[in-house]
């Protein structure tokens, strides 16, 4: 399942801490629409260089990238610094 | 045989890439796609590898509680492959600047699996002051 929502979540001791709720679904659709919009240049470029090599790379790269995104899911980082900053960031 | 695994042989066969750089590739292409939505089955099967480091008792320190996916590291390491070998070098001479004698180029999916599978609970202490627990879920 591909992340829809970041969450972030920063607090200070003693302070008001800032939390945010990203929907990263929108970030995908861009990311989408631009290596889309790149995809044409990318068989161009892996054409051209197929016969030295680094062509098949190129091809390779989008599955890859895809595949890395959808495991974004289920992702979670909770950092917290003695007396100082809290962080929590959480892919869902 | 697939069309993008002929054209590794093949370039393999050229001389274009190494059998190290060919055995990455087929690795990656045997395995995207179906990777990311593959659903983990099993009883055993562990979702999750997790990374804490807590003071020790009575110290003072910083906390980390990180999960990360199983899925996500696999596919790290799949994206690795699509490095430029430039730049794997650079990285594992950076990694050797801090100590660390490993090539992340010779690390395949194959001996994660196996890391992962034998990775039930691990502690290790350093120095004394923080408690690092790694262990998968």
């Amino acid at each position: 399942m591909i992340p829809m929502t970041m969450r972030v979540d920063v607090r200070s001791e003693g302070r008001k801490g800032a939390r945010l709720f990203f929907p990263v679904i929108l970030l995908w659709i861009v990311v989408a629409a631009l290596l889309a919009a790149a995809l044409p240049f990318v068989l161009v470029a892996a054409l051209f260089t197929l016969r030295r090599g680094p062509g098949v790379r190129l091809l390779l790269f989008y599955p890859a990238f895809i595949a890395a995104v959808f495991a974004l899911s289920g992702l979670r980082v909770d950092i917290a610094s003695h007396g100082e900053k809290k962080v929590f960031i959480s892919f869902d | 045989m697939g069309e993008e695994t002929k054209k590794i042989l093949e370039m393999l066969h050229d001389g274009k890439i190494d059998v190290e750089e060919a055995e990455k590739l087929l690795a990656a292409v045997s395995s995207t796609g179906a990777s990311a939505a593959e659903p983990l089955t099993g009883t055993g099967a562990k979702r999750y590898l997790r990374v804490q480091v807590e003071p020790d008792q009575g110290t003072e320190g910083d906390r980390v509680n990180v999960r990360v996916p199983m899925k996500l590291i696999r596919a790290g390491l799949k994206l690795a492959a699509f490095l430029p070998r430039e730049a794997q070098t650079q990285v594992n001479s950076a990694l050797q600047e801090k100590g660390m004698n490993v090539d992340l180029s010779k690390i395949t999916p194959e001996d994660l699996e196996e890391l992962v599978a034998n990775l039930d609970d691990l502690t290790v202490n350093v120095e004394g002051k923080q408690k690092v627990r790694i262990y998968s879920e």
